[in-house]
C-alpha cells in the first residue's frame, strides 16, 4: 500500500518538476504563471493590458498571414461556386436594383426630415464618418463570434462602435488595439441588442443563439400575439449602445421561439463599415462660434435644398412616367378611331346595299303588279287610261294592287 | 522509411515540424469550421500536444506550448493564460501518463485522453463562466471535447509515422 503511494508521489513529482534534457522550465512553474496571467487579465491589470495589446497586434498580422493560404482556398471555391450562380444573380440583382433606387429616394427625403426635425426639439445630432476596414481574422469559431478588424484606435475607434455591412448591423467593438480591434458579432452568446419590431412596435431584446441567428427574449406576453412572421427587427437605441433604426434582420415564428434572421451573412464578411460618431447638441455650437451658426444655418438651407431637389426629382420622375402614360393612350386611341371609321364604312355600304334591295322589291312588285294590271291603267282608243311610263301610271298599277290584296 | 542526414536544414525543419504545426494551427484555428457543418469542431492542438508531451519529444518545449497558448487566447479572445493553463494541464497529464505506464497501449491511452480533455475542457468552462461571466454553449463543448476524442486514433496513426522516421 505505502509503496503504490510512494510511486504514485513520485510519478506526481516527475510529472511536475522534472526538466527533461532540452525543457528549461517545469510544468509546475509554468501553471504557476498560467494563473498569475489569468488573475491580472481578469482584473485589468493595466501593463498586463498594455502587453496584451502589442501582442494582438503582432499575432493578429501573424493570423493573418498563415490564413492566407487556407483563406485562398476557401476563396477560390466560393468563387467558382458564385460564377456557376452569376447569371441568376445578375437578373435577380437588376431586379431588386431597381426596387431599392425607388425606395432610397424616399428614405432620403425621411432622413432629411429627421434631421430637420431633430435640429427644431434641439436635440443633438450625430454626425458620423463611415470608414471601410478589412476583416484579417474570422476563424468561425464554434465557442466565440467575433471577427478581427484592421482599423483601431488610432482611427478613434472606442469600445462599442457599432459596426456595420452595407447598411444593416453587425455587431460592436469589444477590444481596441491600435491599427485592430474585435468585434463581437450579433451571432454571439455575449451579443444582446435592443430592438423594435414592425409592424406593432413591439419592443424586444435580441440576443445571439451561437449559430449564425438571434434570438428573441424579454417580451412581455400579451405582445407576443403582435408579432409576425416576416416581421422586420431595427434597433430601439435603448441603453445607447447602439443606435436607433439600424435594420438588424427579419423574424421567423417557430413553435415556442421568436429567431431573427439576421440580414447580413456573417460567414462571408470580408469588408465592414466602422461608424465614427461625433456627439454635439445645438446650443453648445451656437455658444462657441458664430460661423458654426452660419454654417448649422447654411445646412438647414443646404438640406431643404436636398429636400427640394428630391422632390423635383420624384416629380420628374412621375411626370415621364405619366408622359409614356399618355404616349401609349395616344396611340391606343388612334388605333381604335381607325376601327371606327372602318366599321363606318362597312355600315354605310350595307346600308346602300339595303337601299337599292328594297328598291329592287319595290320594283319588282310593280312589274308583277304591272302584268297583272297593265290593260287596266294603259290608255287606248277606247278606253281613257295613262301613258306607259310615267307617273301616274304607274300609281294607277300599285292603287289597283293595293285593292285587290284589301 | 525515410532517412535524413543530419545537421541537413530539412532534417532540422523536419524536427521542429510539430511545434511549427502545433503555432500553425493556433494561429489558424484549425478545424474546418469553415466547413459549416452544425456543432462540428476538434481542438488539434490537444492532441498535437498530447501526444508529443507522451512521446517526450525533446524538441516539444513547454515553454513554447505555453506561448502557443498565449496566442491561442489571443486569437479566439479568452482572458490571457486560459489556454496556456489548459495546455501545460494536457502535458502534465500526458507526463504523468508516460511516468506509470511500462507497456503503452493505443486504447488506455485513449480514454486516458478523454479524460484528460473532458476534465479541461470543464475547467476551461467553469472559469469562463464564473469568473469571466462567458455566456457559452456547453453543447458546443461536448461535441468538440467528442470529435477530439474521436479523431485522436486517426492522429495517432499518422504521427506514429513521423515519430518513427525522426526517431530511425
Amino acid at each position: 500500500m505505502a509503496s503504490s503511494r510512494d510511486d504514485f508521489v513520485i510519478a506526481i513529482r516527475s510529472a511536475f518538476l522534472k526538466k527533461s534534457t532540452k525543457q528549461k522550465f517545469s510544468l509546475l512553474s509554468l501553471v504557476f504563471l498560467s494563473i498569475f496571467i489569468i488573475i491580472l487579465s481578469g482584473i485589468n491589470f493595466s501593463p498586463i493590458n498594455k502587453i496584451k495589446n502589442l501582442i494582438n497586434e503582432i499575432v493578429y498580422r501573424s493570423s493573418f498571414v498563415v490564413s492566407i493560404p487556407e483563406n485562398l482556398i476557401i476563396n477560390s471555391y466560393l468563387k467558382i461556386k458564385a460564377y456557376s450562380n452569376f447569371y441568376n444573380n445578375y437578373k435577380a440583382n437588376k431586379i431588386e436594383l431597381e426596387n431599392l433606387k425607388s425606395e432610397e429616394i424616399s428614405s432620403k427625403i425621411i432622413i432629411s426630415e429627421n434631421k430637420e426635425l431633430k435640429n427644431l426639439i434641439e436635440d443633438y445630432t450625430l454626425s458620423s464618418d463611415k470608414i471601410l476596414a478589412k476583416v484579417i481574422v474570422d476563424h468561425k469559431s464554434p465557442f466565440l463570434k467575433t471577427i478581427i478588424i484592421n482599423k483601431g484606435s488610432s482611427q478613434k475607434i472606442k469600445i462599442g462602435t457599432n459596426i456595420f455591412d452595407k447598411k444593416y448591423l453587425v455587431g460592436r467593438v469589444i477590444e481596441v488595439n491600435y491599427k485592430s480591434s474585435r468585434i463581437l458579432l450579433l451571432s454571439d452568446l455575449n451579443s444582446s441588442v435592443p430592438i423594435s419590431i414592425t409592424p406593432g412596435n413591439v419592443q424586444a431584446i435580441v440576443i445571439g443563439n451561437g449559430n449564425n441567428l438571434g434570438e428573441i427574449r424579454y417580451i412581455k406576453d400579451n405582445l407576443i400575439e403582435e408579432i409576425k412572421d416576416k416581421s422586420i427587427a431595427y434597433t430601439s437605441g435603448a441603453g445607447s449602445i447602439f443606435k436607433s433604426g439600424i435594420p438588424v434582420g427579419t423574424v421567423s415564428k417557430t413553435e415556442n421561439k421568436f429567431l431573427i434572421n439576421f440580414y447580413s451573412d456573417f460567414q462571408q464578411l470580408k469588408y465592414v463599415f466602422v461608424e465614427i460618431e461625433k456627439k454635439g447638441t445645438e446650443n453648445q455650437v451656437d455658444i462657441k462660434n458664430d460661423n458654426v451658426n452660419v454654417k448649422s444655418i447654411s445646412n438647414t438651407e443646404m438640406i431643404k435644398l436636398d429636400l427640394l431637389n428630391d422632390q423635383i426629382k420624384i416629380l420628374d420622375e412621375t411626370n415621364q412616367r405619366f408622359i409614356k402614360e399618355n404616349q401609349i393612350l395616344k396611340s391606343k386611341t388612334n388605333e381604335q378611331n381607325d376601327k371606327i371609321y372602318d366599321l363606318q364604312q362597312k355600315v354605310d355600304i350595307q346600308a346602300e346595299k339595303t337601299e337599292q334591295n328594297i328598291a329592287d322589291e319595290e320594283e319588282l312588285d310593280f312589274l308583277k303588279l304591272n302584268l297583272l294590271y297593265s290593260s287596266k291603267c294603259q290608255r287606248s282608243t277606247f278606253k281613257t287610261g295613262y301613258k306607259v311610263g310615267t307617273p301616274e301610271y304607274r300609281k294607277c298599277i300599285l292603287r289597283r294592287g293595293k285593292k285587290s290584296n284589301d | 522509411m525515410i532517412r535524413f542526414e543530419k545537421r541537413n536544414f530539412i532534417y532540422k525543419f523536419y524536427t521542429w515540424l510539430p511545434i511549427t504545426v502545433l503555432y500553425i494551427s493556433v494561429l489558424n484555428e484549425f478545424d474546418f469550421n469553415y466547413l459549416n457543418i452544425d456543432y462540428f469542431s476538434f481542438n488539434f492542438p490537444f492532441i498535437l500536444i498530447f501526444y508529443f508531451a507522451l512521446k517526450e519529444y525533446n524538441k516539444f518545449d513547454y515553454l513554447l506550448v505555453f506561448i502557443a497558448g498565449l496566442i491561442n487566447d489571443t486569437v479566439v479572445g479568452l482572458p490571457m493564460g486560459l489556454s496556456s493553463l489548459s495546455y501545460i494541464l494536457v502535458c502534465i497529464f500526458a507526463s504523468y501518463l508516460r511516468n506509470i505506464t511500462i507497456r503503452p497501449h493505443l486504447i488506455k491511452d485513449l480514454f486516458y485522453f478523454l479524460f484528460v480533455i473532458s476534465l479541461i475542457n470543464s475547467i476551461n468552462y467553469s472559469v469562463l463562466f464564473l469568473f469571466f461571466s462567458y455566456d457559452l454553449n456547453i453543447l458546443f463543448y461536448i461535441i468538440n471535447n467528442l470529435f477530439t476524442f474521436l479523431f485522436y486514433i486517426p492522429a495517432t496513426i499518422f504521427l506514429n509515422y513521423y515519430h518513427q522516421a525522426i526517431n530511425d
